[in-house]
């Protein structure tokens, strides 16, 4: 049933012309997205050998990620700063005249123009002053088509006013970012004594659990004769600290007015060493897991998920603990915190059924090995519990469904088998773990496989892409956005979001996260939208049983 | 100079962080192999994170 109070309340989008910040983020976005495909798609080992200018784009490739991380917090810093300000100042008939479609034009034939340059050049077919002149060109290529994009989306004028307005800011981010990128590129020398330190932990956590383990700290072996693996410079536990570093920085930044500066300064440090002792223990319980009879899990599953779960752990651990200590708040200590507990969180009976699916995904990788994921069946009670413990808070949602929806949900499985090849994916028969599984098992998976993909992830994932992020979008009190309220960005935004989930997939999955929105906008009911999810994913089903196209699963 | 001071060291830390991770995975693309790098679970995992920070700041208006 529908709360009567919640359909009644318009609330009034953010200007009818586009705001330049939705004209910047939809620039950054598309050539984002252009980047991502065309170095996808890029044999980058190509140039490994190459002399000349094409070996110098080679050994620049490092910098080129550098540059864009630093561009883009440049760009963020600026917003936060001072391009706020300008903004908000400029007329919005600088920025509102529409995206300018003979520049868009112009753009597409000049990125589709240098993803063929890029493609010669990273194949490495030519050779001497050939060669140099094609790199020339590909750069000129890329650098006109990125302005060209620029222009298409706000006109020369915000440009201009842009520039004019910076000031200093440009000088003090640029003078960081360089600090920032010389300080990274030259740790390498880090790397090594880091990883040894990561390997004695280890090995002391190992000795009550396995007296026989032993580590040899020249070759940085760890183990026992049955199962050891090598702690390589990259397994080190950078990348973690670099995480860490950049969320509790940006963490810091953004909530700045509920610390206490400078001391709160002292979580990042804290962030580091805790995410370093993650790491040991992700080694620790890898060799645990080898030795206990395990290895392929050890080794697959749990290898590429357990730095991401520690990862999350320490980065929402430090913020959340830090939070109730009033040493380094304001806002979350003592009787603030405890009346902030009293109320009711309204986001979280959207996001909480979704992110109990991922945090069981994450728990359930971490267990699979050859690529089978066992213990599908921890997503869909998870997402149960979470959908149940909230059972109230839905009860005020529109849950009807009408026959359109089902259509909808008909529609999008048809897209989603026509735009299959786009995928890039084979033809996979059954997982053979599976195949060869007990037939109970089996069975208890299957009905596991499909209770998720028709139940529990349609309605999940509905609240949080078309119940919350859309309208959230409008405006952070986010409850009084009527269902039916419609905005290109927060539309595109979320059905992008919802499309990147799915991976390979993620034209098909952005197509049908607009189409389950338009099933949810036209009535204004979230039931259309997870009942169109849910016969779209019961199709699949049905499919993948009855062809044997398990890649689809 | 205090502000300027933490505001430099947060945008050192931030921007070395990011600049850290990425530059460990792009030398393992570059490479041409890169065992660490799952896209899936990385996805999942700032999924995760970031559905988790919204709804942690969800409380407050």
């Amino acid at each position: 049933m529908v709360s009567d109070s919640v359909q009644s309340i318009s609330v009034s989008l953010p200007g009818a012309a586009p705001h330049p910040l939705w004209r910047m983020a939809g620039l950054t976005g598309l050539l984002a997205a252009e980047q991502l495909l065309i170095s996808a798609r890029t044999p980058h080992i190509g140039l490994q050998d190459a002399r000349g200018l094409p070996g110098l784009v080679f050994s620049l490739g490092g910098w080129k990620v550098r540059l864009l991380v630093s561009l883009a917090i440049l760009a963020l810093l600026f917003w936060q700063s001072r391009g706020k300000r300008n903004l908000e100042r400029m007329s919005e008939s600088a920025v509102g005249k529409g995206v300018a479609w003979r520049w868009l034009l112009a753009h597409l034939a000049g990125i589709l123009l240098f993803a063929g340059l890029t493609s010669i050049l990273f194949e490495n077919r030519l050779q001497g002053v050939a060669a140099d002149i094609l790199v020339l060109g590909w750069a000129a290529m890329g650098a006109a088509a990125v302005v060209l994009a620029a222009l298409a989306f706000l006109p020369t004028a915000f440009w201009r006013a842009i520039l004019r307005g910076t000031g200093d800011v440009w000088a003090y981010v640029l003078v960081m970012g360089l600090g920032a990128c010389v300080l990274s590129a030259y740790t390498k020398p880090v790397w090594n004594p880091l990883a040894r330190w990561t390997l004695m932990l280890a090995w002391l956590l190992l000795r009550p659990f396995v007296p026989a383990v032993s580590a040899d700290l020249s070759s940085m072996l760890i183990g026992t004769h049955g199962f050891s693996v090598q702690i390589a410079p990259v397994c080190s536990g950078f990348e973690g600290i670099g995480l860490i570093l950049a969320f509790t920085a940006g963490w810091l930044w953004f909530f700045r007015r509920e610390w206490r500066f400078p001391r709160a300064l002292l979580l990042i440090p804290l962030g580091v060493a805790a995410i370093w002792v993650f790491n040991a223990v992700r080694v620790a319980a890898l060799v645990l897991i080898g030795v206990a009879g395990a290895p392929e899990i050890a080794l697959q599953g749990f290898h590429s998920h357990a730095g991401w779960i520690a990862f999350n752990v320490v980065a929402l651990g430090t913020c959340l603990a830090a939070r109730r200590i009033s040493w380094f708040t304001t806002a979350g200590s003592g009787e603030t915190w405890l009346a902030e507990r009293s109320e009711p969180n309204p986001v979280a009976p959207y996001l909480l059924p979704f992110l109990a699916i991922l945090a069981a995904g994450l728990a359930a990788g971490a267990a699979s090995s050859n690529g089978f994921e066992w213990l599908y069946a921890l997503r869909v009670v998870t997402a149960a519990s979470a959908l149940w413990y909230f059972r109230d808070s839905y009860r005020a949602l529109d849950w009807r469904v009408g026959w359109p929806a089902v259509a909808l949900g008909g529609l999008v499985f048809l897209i989603w088998i026509g735009l299959e090849p786009l995928a890039g994916s084979a033809r996979t028969g059954e997982p053979s773990a599976l195949a060869h599984a007990p037939a109970l098992a089996r069975m208890a998976w299957l009905v596991f496989r499909v209770l998720g993909a028709v139940i529990t992830v349609p309605i999940a994932e509905e609240l949080a892409f078309r119940g919350f992020l859309p309208r959230r979008l409008v405006s952070a009190d986010f409850e009084a956005v009527a269902w039916r309220t419609f905005a290109w960005a927060p539309f595109l935004i979320s059905s992008i979001g919802f499309g990147l989930l799915h991976g390979d997939r993620w034209l098909s999955g952005t197509i049908a996260g607009m189409i389950y929105a338009f099933a949810m906008m036209r009535r204004g009911r979230i039931g259309e939208a997870a009942a169109a999810h849910a016969v779209t994913n019961a199709l699949l089903a049905i499919y993948v049983l009855a062809t044997g196209n398990w890649q689809l699963w | 100079m205090k502000s300027t001071i933490i505001k430099a060291a947060l945008l050192l830390a931030g921007m070395g962080g990011l600049l850290l991770a990425a530059q460990d995975d792009y030398q393992n693309w570059n490479r041409g192999s890169a065992p660490e790098i799952d896209a899936a679970s990385a996805g999942t995992a700032l999924a995760l994170l970031g559905g988790a920070v919204l709804m942690i700041r969800g409380r407050k208006r």
